[in-house]
């Protein structure tokens, strides 16, 4: 068993080299679920431990690669990284193709990443192309393999006759392997789509061409839908919580003056103004589009909605079947300038702000050099009731060449990283309930 | 129980559920190793079912906690009949009882009002929990939910710890509304749950409307199939081919061709963007490989 468990835990280190991440805790449930469901089968093993160490579907085509990689058909890189337990395993199984099957009925469980459960098929079906190239190279080592078997593979040696024999219905297993990979994997359709929109979720913004801009507009229904609902849940009426004294007693005269009903004072929806400054120059226009048809659906629970954009001035914007159409028209080609921006919402702020207002701006604070004016962005805040900043650029770049924001982080109440479409989604989620 | 994986396939084969060395091997291993079951999957893809099955093979009862925004312990977990406590204590008016004789007898079992994870936990038998669309629940439930299935054991601090004499089964399925934690993720075993593939989803319907001719049956599987591979915005999902083979069956269809395909498009596709697309290609669809 112990080889058994140094070959599971070898395995699991290539697993995570892949960069599926795998906790020790998985580990042990992926010995008990080998323990468990036992070596006969090897389509069964393979789903016992993708049952136990893959959690997220976007995992399994990793996964399935390094199973077939290491206990199955291939072995160049195992045998490059050089272990002794991998070149062993691999000569057993790597020799001797086109052998009669019957060693395989013969052989004793304990030789499992040589056993096929259908030992006694007619080696017919060609190998696959996937698996054709690998074969010579697992030829190789078999020679060492002979000279030092493992204990699994001498036990069958002794029930086969041979340890060229046992390894016998490789030809056939491979076929075979390849068919089970299909028969999980080829519906899929799903599975895929699941990744397509988990990688957009996580596409970084700095990356965006008008390609990923469409796939991350598919994603955002989803997430729209989502964010408007997480929202919404703040303002329903409480069950529980503060009990409401007065609506109580009137209900107790029902019963006598029995409290047999308990009322709750509802959660009272505080009136909120929604502003929203997005930069749109170059680097971020994808990741202010997102947000602005993102927040387009939280318009509800404003009392009031400004949505502006800007580069060097400042202008208003509407989110419209599915475009961003702005009021008057924007110069794109011009080069921002935040702290003109702030000029014009301070020369506005009586039209624009009130206590009730959350602002939110999304912009990288890269200002061209240009003044920055902080002070003036402290003063605005003064006057509503929060102001969050959202950067689409990952911390490491804060601070850097042009960049104002460490002065405009200093006079907001929040600073939020939004590198990619989840990232956003999360901290526009965050602020916007901080005021309700 | 000694649990084995004949077991297992044979029992749901027994049930009706059609299905892969995936699914089997998933279930089996959570009734072998005692852990819970997360299913994920697209919608009508027969999470639920499983759990359903499940119950059925062990002969055990099912329990169904049905998850929603807002679902908090006293949904959930337990509660305590207040109403029935103050009957209790206006009928006691009388007696002059002290404190703790009323205190005691107040907060005993009786007054509990059990929801459906306190009742799998105090159940004397086995029984299946079904946690159904957990993704639904907030986020900290699902931390609650942690203590729950990693220890089997629930605290009421008038009553102390309960824990479980029977491990429940617990199956745990979600939508992917959002994603669920790494901690409840580490927890349980996982299983994704996809649309069939061509033979599997034919033998589906062969199995559960047997009145519908077997080549219509496998007509409307490849259809189906095709028609997830068109970029839908929402592909049909098993419980809708069979609802479409039934409406097949109900309009007295005998072959599938796009006049028939176009009569009962609307139980399959629920999108008129989708419904657009897959009208224009109807023939194509339809039409057989040779």
């Amino acid at each position: 068993m112990s080889t058994l468990s140094a070959e599971l835990l070898r395995f699991i280190d290539e697993l995570r080299l892949a960069e599926v991440p795998v906790s020790v805790a998985e580990t042990l449930d992926a010995m008990r679920a080998v323990a468990a469901a036992g070596l006969a089968d090897r389509a069964r093993v393979r789903e016992a431990l993708a049952a136990a160490l893959v959690k997220d579907e976007a995992d399994r085509a990793s996964f399935d690669e390094v199973f077939a990689r290491f206990f199955g058909t291939g072995a160049g890189a195992a045998r490059e990284a050089g272990r002794p337990g991998t070149h062993r395993r691999l000569a057993a199984a790597g020799s001797g193709r086109g052998e009669a099957g019957a060693s395989a009925r013969a052989r004793p469980q304990r030789a499992w990443p040589d056993a096929t459960p259908h030992g006694g098929a007619p080696p017919s079906a060609p190998p696959p192309a996937k698996a054709e190239p690998e074969a010579p190279g697992a030829k190789a080592p078999a020679a060492s393999g002979d000279s030092t078997p493992r204990p699994g593979a001498a036990e069958s040696a002794a029930a086969g006759g041979g340890v060229p024999k046992d390894a016998a219905p490789r030809g056939e297993r491979v076929p075979q392997d390849n068919a089970a990979v299909e028969a999980s994997d080829e519906p899929g359709i799903d599975a895929r789509r699941q990744a397509a929109l988990r990688s957009a979720r996580r596409a970084p913004f700095a990356a965006y061409t008008g390609l990923e801009y469409e796939a991350a507009r598919d994603a955002l229904a989803p997430l729209a839908r989502r964010f408007r609902l997480r929202l919404g849940r703040r303002l329903h009426a409480a069950r529980r919580g503060r009990v409401d004294f007065r609506r109580t007693i009137r209900a107790s005269l029902q019963h006598g003056g029995a409290l047999a009903e308990l009322r709750f004072r509802a959660r009272r929806p505080r009136h909120a103004d929604l502003l929203i400054l997005a930069d749109v120059s170059g680097s971020v226009r994808y990741c202010s589009a997102l947000m602005l048809e993102l927040v387009a659906g939280a318009y509800g629970y404003f009392r009031r909605v400004q949505s502006f954009v800007f580069i060097d001035h400042l202008a208003e914007a509407e989110f419209a079947g599915g475009h961003v159409a702005t009021e008057p028209a924007l110069d794109l080609y011009a080069r921002s300038d935040f702290g003109r921006v702030l000029g014009e919402i301070w020369e506005r702020r009586s039209e624009l702000l009130s206590r009730t207002t959350l602002m939110v701006i999304l912009g990288d604070g890269r200002n061209n050099r240009r003044p920055a004016r902080a002070d003036l962005l402290r003063d605005l805040r003064g006057l509503c009731r929060a102001v969050v900043w959202l950067t689409p650029e990952p911390d490491e770049r804060w601070g850097t060449g042009d960049s104002a924001i460490h002065q405009y982080a200093r006079a907001v109440d929040a600073l939020h990283r939004c590198t990619n479409l989840s990232e956003l989604e999360r901290s526009l989620e965050r602020s916007i309930r901080a005021v309700f | 129980m000694n649990v084995t994986p004949e077991f297992v396939s044979d029992g749901l084969r027994r049930a009706r559920y059609i299905t892969n060395e995936r699914v089997e091997t998933a279930v089996f291993l959570a009734l072998a190793l005692d852990k819970p079951l997360l299913i994920e999957g697209p919608a009508g893809s027969g999470k639920t079912e499983v759990a359903k099955v499940l119950a059925e093979m062990l002969g055990a009862e099912l329990i169904r906690l049905q998850c929603y925004e807002g679902l908090d312990e006293a949904r959930a977990l337990y509660e305590w009949n207040y109403q029935k406590q103050l009957l209790r204590l206006q009928a006691d008016e009388h007696r002059g009882l002290r404190w703790e004789d009323v205190s005691e007898h107040l907060f005993s079992r009786e007054y509990l009002l059990e929801r459906p994870l306190l009742r799998a936990i105090s159940s004397p038998r086995k029984v299946v929990l079904l946690i159904d669309e957990v993704d639904k629940a907030d986020e900290e439930f699902e931390a609650f939910l942690l203590e729950l299935l990693s220890d089997f054991q629930v605290t009421v601090p008038e009553l102390g710890t309960l824990r479980a004499r029977e491990h429940p089964v617990v199956v745990l399925t979600s939508n992917r509304a959002r994603e669920l934690s790494e901690a409840l993720r580490r927890r349980c075993l996982h299983l994704f749950i996809d649309f069939p593939g061509l033979e599997q989803e034919r033998r589906i319907i062969e199995v559960k409307i047997p009145e519908l001719d077997a080549q219509l049956a496998a007509d409307a599987a490849r259809f189906v199939n095709a028609l997830r591979k068109l970029a839908l915005k929402k592909p049909p999902s098993i419980a809708e081919t069979l609802d479409w083979a039934r409406a097949l069956l109900r309009l007295g269809v005998t072959q599938l061709d796009a006049s028939a395909i176009r009569a009962a498009l609307g139980v399959l596709l629920k999108h008129e963007d989708d419904r657009a697309k897959a009208e224009a290609k109807a023939g194509a669809l339809a039409a057989r490989p040779r």
